[in-house]
């Protein structure tokens, strides 16, 4: 069996499970649960892009969800938009947003860069609040529902569900050709990229653009999901949250970060005990795996793997073509 | 308006108090840790229950705060430093500080709630002094003294000496003979410790707030940036900067900004000086 043909399989069985995911969830809030999931990866596929292929350590993303909750929550609740156009309108903002704090940002290196992001969630939080005429302040705003195939629990499920392939698929299409590669090397070494010509602040910016992009739509359908969103929804943690996941689940793959996402969104929820440690948890579970697995829990299982069943080196001798090389000095033969 | 001053010059001094522990772990081990400002959160909380939780006298809570302090950083260093230094990924060491700090102020959470709490008064004093009310100018009296104190210590000691030694050139003081290794984690004792000390003296200013952690980080390093990385006297140019800036603002626009006020100061001076006022070009280029 090929390599792409196990790849074409397991994708199959991947969007199979998704498509029929409603059929056996057992009630609503588990469909709840996945449709959050599918929320937060479609953030967090973008934001993958940045931390877990680029390496810039963007703590500050739930910024951005805000930005295109609030976005949406505005658009289509106060003004009356259509939702849909609503949505496209929260993706450009987001978008836009991004390209604001990267052109300054992404210059600086890493500490500096984590601080500046950080500084940026601290900042919507603190305009959130400051807008009352626009956001409501602190008492928040209603989030709007979509119009009728998807107002249910299963048909905005499949909405997300939808928005979420889509986004892991752009994102694949990045991560496996030369960008992908590109942004690799300007993790593991930028003078390197830099010297066999990797435009180091364009590709940085525009992932971080495609990044921004994908948290304002994630955030217009998180405001959807949650049906009212106040600035306590965008704590600060949530963005550590998004972080983690990454880390967690491997930097440099997106099947980790999608697993670490699952798990991470749907632990809490169904063990009692970690809810109430909550950020705790997440904290300790960064701690443990930067210092234990700093490749990933997703770079661990391919070691285990690759233990269990060593791949086959074929032993291929290359032979000397001494006529032709004798032909190629110029040496008589 | 001189109540506006000294208040912002309070807040200032307390950032520049964390900024100059920032620049004691840096000068050993070339991290900025992502805990520095919950070393000083954990002072506060300690030190308010150390005298009112167990109704110790200030002075053993004082004592209690630097404890707490001093051990927690410690054990930064030797949890989230010590093996992650020995990985040449610099990305590292920021993920497990952030770890540590997030575990830290979601502890302290837990245990002490999260509303802020009064900080007890430490010296018998009215509250119509005004201006010149304790909680002003205990802060500001501190990080002046953190600073001369510090300076002495670089110059006239022999630890302090080999601080400078490590900061200069880690590689070479460890040729001479210096266990780095040990260095590294009394220059945290000693920073923690100073940060216990900033944050209990700052306690009746910030209360004892679970939260403070994080905005301390954020606010001791733009202080820090704008002053210049390394500098001592930058870190309290920054920080007076950085204060004053921000209560004046408030004074005349109301507070609802004070964040995006003190990022659009360090974005100003990381554009027009990116080293900072007073930092030196080759610490580390920006």
């Amino acid at each position: 069996m090929t390599a792409n043909l196990r790849t074409g399989i397991a994708l199959a069985v991947a969007l199979l499970l998704v498509a029929t995911l409603p059929r056996w969830a057992g009630d609503q809030y588990q469909l709840h649960l996945a449709a959050l999931i599918c929320v937060y990866w479609i953030l967090i596929a973008g934001l993958n892009l940045v931390v877990g292929y680029t390496g810039q350590l963007s703590i500050g993303h739930v910024g951005l969800l805000a930005i295109g909750a609030y976005a949406f929550a505005i658009l289509a609740g106060k003004m009356g938009w259509h939702p849909a156009a609503a949505l496209i309108a929260a993706g450009a903002l987001g978008g836009l947003c991004g390209l604001a704090l990267g052109l300054p940002s992404l210059r600086l290196p890493g500490f500096y860069f984590a601080m500046a992001t950080m500084a940026f969630a601290l900042i919507v939080g603190e305009i959130v609040l400051a807008q009352v005429g626009l956001t409501g302040g602190g008492v928040g705003l209603p989030g709007p529902v979509f119009p009728a195939p998807f107002d249910t629990p299963h048909g905005f499920y499949y909405l997300v569900a939808a928005l979420a392939v889509l986004t892991t698929w752009l994102s694949w299409n990045v991560a496996r050709r030369l960008w992908g590669i590109g942004l690799m090397s300007i993790r593991d070494n930028p003078v390197a990229a830099q010297a066999v010509g990797v435009p180091l602040f364009r590709a940085k910016l525009t992932v971080f653009v495609f990044s921004g992009i994908t948290a304002g739509i994630a955030g217009a359908t998180f405001s959807s999901l949650q049906s009212y969103i106040t600035p306590d929804t965008f704590v600060f943690e949530l963005s550590l949250f998004f972080f983690v996941c990454i880390i967690i689940g491997g930097r440099g793959s997106i099947v980790g970060p999608f697993l670490g996402t699952v798990v991470l969104t749907a632990l809490p929820e169904l063990v009692a005990p970690l809810a109430k440690l909550g950020n705790f948890f997440y904290g300790l579970l960064l701690l443990v795996v930067v210092l234990a697995v700093p490749e990933g829990i997703g770079r661990m299982v391919e070691v285990v793997i690759e233990r269990v069943r060593p791949r086959v080196v074929s032993n291929e001798p290359i032979e000397p073509d001494l006529p032709r090389l004798a032909r190629a000095i110029g040496a008589p033969s | 308006m001189f109540t506006v001053v000294v208040s912002g010059l309070a807040i200032g001094m307390l950032y520049a108090a964390v900024a100059l522990v920032y620049n004691v772990m840096f000068s050993t081990s070339k991290v900025l840790s992502v805990t520095t400002g919950h070393i000083a959160m954990l002072g506060g909380v300690f030190g308010a229950w150390f005298m009112t939780g167990l109704h110790l006298h200030w002075v053993i809570g004082l004592a209690g705060a630097i404890a707490v302090g001093a051990l927690f950083g410690g054990l930064t260093e030797l949890l989230a430093i010590r093996r992650v230094l020995n990985r040449s990924d610099e990305h590292l060491w920021l993920l497990s500080t952030l770890a540590l700090a997030t575990m830290v102020q979601q502890a302290v959470g837990l245990w002490w709630g999260t509303e802020p709490r009064p900080f007890p008064r430490l010296i018998d004093q009215t509250f119509s002094a005004g201006a010149l009310d304790q909680k002003f100018w205990l802060p500001i009296a501190l990080a002046a003294l953190m600073a001369i104190g510090l300076e002495v210590f670089y110059r006239r000691t022999l630890f302090g000496k080999l601080f400078l030694a490590m900061s200069e050139d880690a590689f070479a003081a460890r040729a001479r003979g210096v266990s780095t290794d040990r260095i590294r984690v009394l220059s945290y004792v000693l920073s923690g410790a100073l940060g216990g000390l900033a944050g209990f003296a700052a306690g009746q200013l910030t209360f004892a707030y679970f939260a403070l952690g994080l905005t301390l980080t954020l606010n001791g390093f733009i202080a820090l940036a704008v002053g210049g990385l390394g500098s001592n006297v930058g870190a309290l140019i920054g920080g007076a900067a950085l204060g004053l800036l921000n209560a004046f603002a408030s004074h005349w626009f109301g507070g609802s900004y004070q964040q995006t006020i003190a990022v659009g100061l360090l974005m100003v001076v990381l554009l027009l000086k990116p080293e900072g006022l007073l930092g030196s070009k080759n610490v580390r280029p920006v």
